[in-house]
């Protein structure tokens, strides 16, 4: 993958509409041992801790992580907004800043809040004249489901549709790769269904979006493919089926009724153990051996055997025990 | 550019209360001083205070608008503003632009009220001059005023721009003229934008040229503070 040379205009120009005249090469995204510290004198977070992550064009891709993860951090790097202290950062060949500039990046950002004194269509208008090749500015109302309210102040609008106002600013300009930081934060169910309705009938034109959540299903539901985000890092990479297995497929639980805990993450199929509440929580990815390993010991009151969902793993490969003593904070 | 022009003067414009306390004030502040302090009825006094306030006006006009910008940055808006394809010195091009409609409208109410008001009579070419001079000479302070409005809170940039008001309007000569400070600090008195700026004024009234520095001088000070307001415009963005 050849994403850091910026001169293979000629293999673009074959690709046909999108790319005619842009030159761009490279896939959508590409960070390399990217790392970002805040914090000054003494006391600094090392919010991305080496990112190494490929994206491809025409890509959903979530980024799935906690409050404080890095994912924002991370998006913050992708568009140019703070710089690595060391590592690279590319989108589509080029340096974020040149991406922004050249109009192939459309982004929702987590903080944005609606400017007042400006009617919904004003602003998409503006916003899409700034880039080369926008969507008509009516079509973006539409794939936002903004077009009942085009004339109304953004400064009025409910929660729901100020957020797909911002979608619509992501999206005026027609770019290429559109990243969304918690698109849905403060959305009830329903508005959460219309956006990510909009979001995948936008996606379904070759777009490469990326989004950050820390919901579990919208990751599932909406991407192609979810990488896990904790403490900087990039923890899992995948389906939302190769992240359940990559944390430990199944949940097998026993009442210890004052039995030790120790060994039992020798079992087989065990992968890590929990005790809360006099109970043992026993993740597995062979849950049939470790049942049958239980009885064998006389271990099996109150047994139950949970199937591996998606955020058992989650869980599983963020919770602070996953990183050891690692607290990604140092005290100079 | 001419969008985001277009897109910052609507939303000016549709903010009445600073429209009407941005112009009014100077306004007041005019026919207050110069027919209460009994100052003096001479013509003269009359036309230069206008000058002096118009000048005062549209200063305190063009740096109150990095309090908007500043409110505009705690909306996220400049985040947002910043990845769109608007290159940062177009955009702060852009906004000075846009924040001069204020400036024009507290020009203009204290001219006609000295007109209309204290019956001062000047040339048509005159008066035509005066607006565009004033105009264009408040530039560098609306440059200024953005460029903390990206930096500071709205608290801390209203404060720090009444502050850097005050001190550039002292110092150039807006309040006490410029002739009775010891040499040292006229020196540098000189070299500041608000009397290169004021000069402009007085020059028109004076019907003579400008001293020859003083356009010179404010130009120096337009990119010198549009250099910082760039500046501080990429850093806005920062996310920590």
């Amino acid at each position: 993958m050849t994403q850091t040379t910026g001169n293979q205009r000629t293999g673009a120009r074959s690709t046909g509409v999108r790319t005619e005249g842009i030159g761009t090469t490279g896939p959508a995204v590409c960070f390399t041992a990217a790392v970002k510290t805040f914090g000054r004198a003494g006391r600094t977070v090392r919010a991305v801790d080496g990112i190494d992550l490929t994206i491809e064009r025409g890509e959903t891709v979530a980024l799935l992580g906690r409050n404080g993860a890095g994912k924002s951090t991370t998006i913050g790097l992708l568009l140019g907004l703070d710089t690595p202290d060391s590592g690279t950062v590319r989108l589509l060949g080029r340096t974020p800043d040149r991406a922004v500039r050249a109009g192939l990046v459309g982004a929702m950002l987590q903080e944005g809040r609606p400017i007042p004194r400006v009617t919904v269509r004003e602003l998409i208008t503006f916003v899409a004249s700034t880039y080369p090749r926008p969507l008509p500015v009516d079509e973006a109302l539409a794939l936002a489901g903004m077009t009942a309210f085009a004339d109304r102040r953004i400064d009025k609008l409910s929660g729901g549709q100020t957020q797909r106002v911002r979608f619509a600013v992501a999206l005026a300009g027609a770019p290429e790769l559109i990243v969304l930081d918690e698109p849905t934060a403060a959305l009830d169910v329903e508005a959460r269904r219309a956006f990510w309705d909009s979001m995948r009938s936008f996606a379904r034109r070759g777009n490469t979006v990326l989004f950050s959540t820390h919901h579990l299903e919208e990751a599932d539901e909406n991407a192609d493919r979810i990488v896990v985000v904790g403490r900087g890092r990039i923890l899992a990479d995948g389906t939302g089926d190769t992240i359940r297995r990559a944390a430990g497929g199944s949940l097998v639980s026993i009442d210890l009724a004052d039995r030790p805990a120790d060994g039992l993450e020798l079992l087989p199929g065990v992968v890590g153990v929990d005790v809360r509440g006099g109970r043992a929580l026993l993740r597995t990815d062979d849950p049939d051996a470790t049942v049958v390993e239980l009885a064998r010991i006389g271990a099996v009151r109150g047994i139950r055997v949970d199937g591996g969902t998606l955020e058992d793993a989650f869980l599983a490969l963020t919770s602070p025990e996953a990183a050891g003593t690692d607290t990604k904070e140092s005290v100079r | 550019m001419t969008a985001y022009i277009l897109l910052e003067i609507r939303r000016t414009l549709r903010d009445t209360t600073f429209l009407v306390f941005g112009t009014g004030m100077p306004v007041l502040m005019y026919l207050l001083f110069t027919n209460l302090g009994g100052g003096g009825d001479h013509d003269e006094w009359k036309a230069y205070s206008m000058v002096g306030m118009a000048a005062y006006g549209a200063l305190a006009s063009a740096m109150a608008i990095g309090t908007g910008i500043a409110s505009d940055k705690s909306l996220g808006w400049l985040q947002q503003l910043r990845i769109t394809p608007l290159a940062p010195g177009r955009a702060v091009t852009g906004r000075a632009i846009s924040g001069s409609v204020t400036v024009l409208p507290t020009i203009l109410a204290v001219l006609l009220a000295g007109a209309l008001g204290n019956g001062v009579r000047m040339a048509a070419w005159q008066w035509i001059a005066l607006v565009l001079l004033l105009w264009a000479g408040a530039l560098p302070f609306t440059l200024l005023g953005i460029g903390n409005g990206y930096r500071l809170t709205p608290q801390a940039t209203g404060v720090v721009n009444v502050a850097c008001l005050m001190g550039l309007a002292i110092v150039g000569g807006l309040w006490f003229p410029i002739t009775e400070f010891p040499q040292w600090l006229r020196s540098i008195g000189e070299f500041t934008p608000a009397y290169g700026f004021a000069e402009l004024g007085r020059s028109v009234v004076a019907e003579h040229a400008p001293a020859a520095g003083a356009p010179a001088v404010l130009a120096g000070w337009l990119l010198l503070f549009g250099g910082y307001a760039v500046f501080s415009y990429r850093r806005s963005a920062r996310t920590a």
